[in-house]
């Protein structure tokens, strides 16, 4: 009893799937029958006769391809869980200009609502989502369409069938039924592939998604660094150079009291030679925070070494040998292992921690494991979010697993050829 | 002292032959990149020699490697290294032998001229000079050590000091006490370490430091 509660179930939902999915795949087609009655209509007599048609099969297609589309894809979310990304050009902000004209990504406009209405179809006549729509909506009838048709049409033919008086006829009646009840479950399906296949974005649109990713980290690491190069200049600025004025002052005043006062001359010396000290120092530390000397001159397996040498945590590190790296990709990782070890001495609390990178065919792979207390997540503007951000100038990853408890594992992998 | 200088920077290499020929020893070839460095080293094998780590014509670390295969061939020929950094990575190797005759210091401990002609002579002399920072590191650096962490405070200042390659002597003007007070300080620190007592304080040094190379 419970079995044949769940098969007519299937039996129900499936044949309103196919009789949705009907509908929707035969919008178009409906237009193009209502076009192609109206040129019947009109007949052959009149030579302008088939404009009127052409021009409403040509506006109702446009017009109906991407709703029928939209209602494809949220079908085919809700019912498969098949998420097939819409991959529709956004439109940029309509902005005032000081002139009062309004500039909308493409070109000046009188008010705003021209301009939003001029970038709106500048950018469905560009978008080559546009021109996927109107394939889809062009094979749609023909494949899924035409398979979801089946138990609707089955079904209406069984009932006329039935609704005859001739044995022949109701015989055929009968099976019509049978066949559209058996068909239902199923007849709704092939819009899944059908929709997977010729709705997903197509390589052109997947090559503008990418233009537009790396038009943004290009933006972002514009602004990391200026900012960089102003926190060097500040340091420079405020660090070194005011120091070796100092110190060149201290030089100028000991040259003239050299003879009148040795004593103070000494101390004047004394302190130019303190001063020269200190800029070291602090040139020092301004070009570890840009390059770390051990890094240039023994590359990241030595460099990480160090790094776990000089940390509060007891680290072990096991390289590949075979490890060979761009420059500013070993920077990349040496940073971002040098943040992470910090995080799990600060944040974290641990006290122990392993390293290990591994070559593999096209990457390396970094993984950094501390027995910290965990629960490190990603959160926007956050440390390891900037991280995140920083590899993946390089179209390298950053992986974490962190339980509440710990441990914490982060796993880097950066292409390398 | 017979003296070779290995520096690439030409103000800087001037500089240092200038400072040690007006001490009164001898520069016998100076050398610019690493493997005239090496060939110099073999050569004279001088008294002592002043290497720079980065220097032509890789810019990595040609020095110290040129420092490292001379001292694999010469067991125990002098060398101090000067560099812009100092990294206890570079220390421990350089210390790693356990044979003496090292140093490792900040360019700017030149500007002590008599500081740095005395840690040259130690060097030459088979004793250690060894920059403050790096002997920090050295000493704080992996997990809190068991038996570094019974000595006091002082014993550990000791330590430290004996490290850089001070004599006994020298470590009381420092921490201003006597020199016998500093002689118990050492021995009751070698028997908390576990090392056994040797009269030669350079071996001590060495001792200390190839104890904390271990780590």
């Amino acid at each position: 009893m419970r079995q044949f509660g769940d098969w007519a179930g299937r039996v129900g939902v499936g044949f309103v799937r196919s009789c949705v999915v009907a509908v929707v795949a035969m919008l178009a087609p409906a237009v193009w029958a209502v076009g192609v009655a109206w040129a019947l209509w009109w007949g052959p007599g009149n030579p302008w006769s088939w404009l009127g048609p052409f021009v409403l099969v040509c506006v109702g297609t446009l017009a109906l391809s991407r709703r029928v589309c939209v209602m494809v894809r949220s079908l085919v979310a809700g019912w498969t869980g098949t998420l097939i990304p819409a991959g529709y050009r956004e439109a940029g902000p309509v902005v005032r200009m000081s002139t009062g004209y309004w500039w909308n990504g493409f070109g000046y406009e009188r008010t705003r609502r021209d301009a939003v209405m001029d970038q709106k179809w500048r950018i469905r006549w560009k978008d080559p989502a546009t021109w996927r729509d109107l394939r889809f909506t062009g094979i749609v009838p023909f494949s899924a369409g035409l398979v979801a048709c089946l138990p609707p049409a089955a079904m209406a033919a069984g009932v006329l069938g039935l609704g005859q008086s001739g044995l022949a006829a109701r015989l055929a009646g009968v099976l019509a039924l049978v066949v559209a009840v058996a068909a239902a479950p199923y007849a709704w399906r092939p819009i899944e592939p059908v929709a997977v296949r010729f709705l997903r974005p197509s390589p052109a649109m997947a090559l503008a998604d990418r233009v537009d990713e790396l038009t943004a980290q290009r933006a972002d690491m514009t602004v990391t660094q200026a900012a960089e190069l102003r926190r060097i200049e500040r340091d420079l600025h405020d660090g070194a150079q005011a120091r070796l004025v100092s110190l060149g002052l201290s030089l100028a005043t000991a040259e003239r009291l050299m003879e009148a006062d040795p004593e103070q001359t000494r101390a004047l010396l004394r302190r130019a030679r303190g001063d020269a000290a200190t800029s070291i120092t602090q040139l020092r530390e301004l070009i570890q925070g840009i390059s770390p000397p051990v890094l240039t001159e023994r590359g990241l397996i030595d460099a990480v070494r160090l790094l776990a040498m000089d940390g509060p945590l007891d680290v072990t590190v096991n390289a590949d040998t075979r490890l060979r790296l761009d420059p500013p990709i070993e920077s990349a990782a040496y940073f971002a292992v040098a943040e992470l070890l910090t995080n799990a001495a600060k944040h974290a609390r641990a006290s122990r921690a392993r390293i290990s990178l591994t070559a593999e065919d096209a990457a390396v792979v970094i993984e950094v494991e501390d027995d910290g207390r965990g629960g490190a997540v990603p959160r926007a503007g956050g440390g390891l979010e900037g991280l995140q951000r920083r590899l993946a100038v390089f179209d390298g990853t950053l992986e974490i697993t962190s339980p509440p408890g710990g441990p914490t594992r982060v796993t880097m992998a950066l292409p390398c050829e | 002292m017979r003296v070779v200088v290995a520096e690439d920077l030409y103000l800087l290499r001037d500089g240092l032959v200038r400072l040690i020929e007006a001490c009164g020893h001898q520069v016998v070839a100076t050398a610019t990149t690493g493997p005239q460095t090496l060939e110099a080293l073999r050569e004279w094998r001088p008294d002592v020699s002043v290497i720079d780590v980065r220097m032509p014509p890789t810019q990595s670390d040609e020095g110290l490697r040129a420092a490292l295969a001379a001292r694999r061939e010469m067991p125990g020929l002098p060398i101090l290294i000067l560099s812009q950094h100092v990294q206890q990575l570079y220390a421990r190797e350089l210390l790693a032998d356990g044979s003496g005759g090292v140093g490792y210091l900040l360019k700017e401990s030149v500007f002590d001229a008599d500081q740095f002609i005395s840690a040259l002579e130690r060097v030459a002399a088979g004793g250690t000079a060894m920059d403050p920072v790096v002997i920090a590191k050295l000493l704080n650096s992996g997990p809190p050590d068991r038996k570094l962490q019974q000595l006091t405070e002082r014993e550990h200042s000791v330590l430290s000091l004996m490290a850089e390659g001070l004599s006994n002597q020298a470590i009381g003007r420092r921490l201003f006490l006597s020199e016998s007070a500093v002689g118990k300080y050492t021995t009751s620190m070698f028997g908390k370490l576990g090392i056994t007592d040797d009269n030669d304080s350079n071996r001590r040094v060495l001792a200390v430091l190839t104890y904390l190379n271990e780590h």
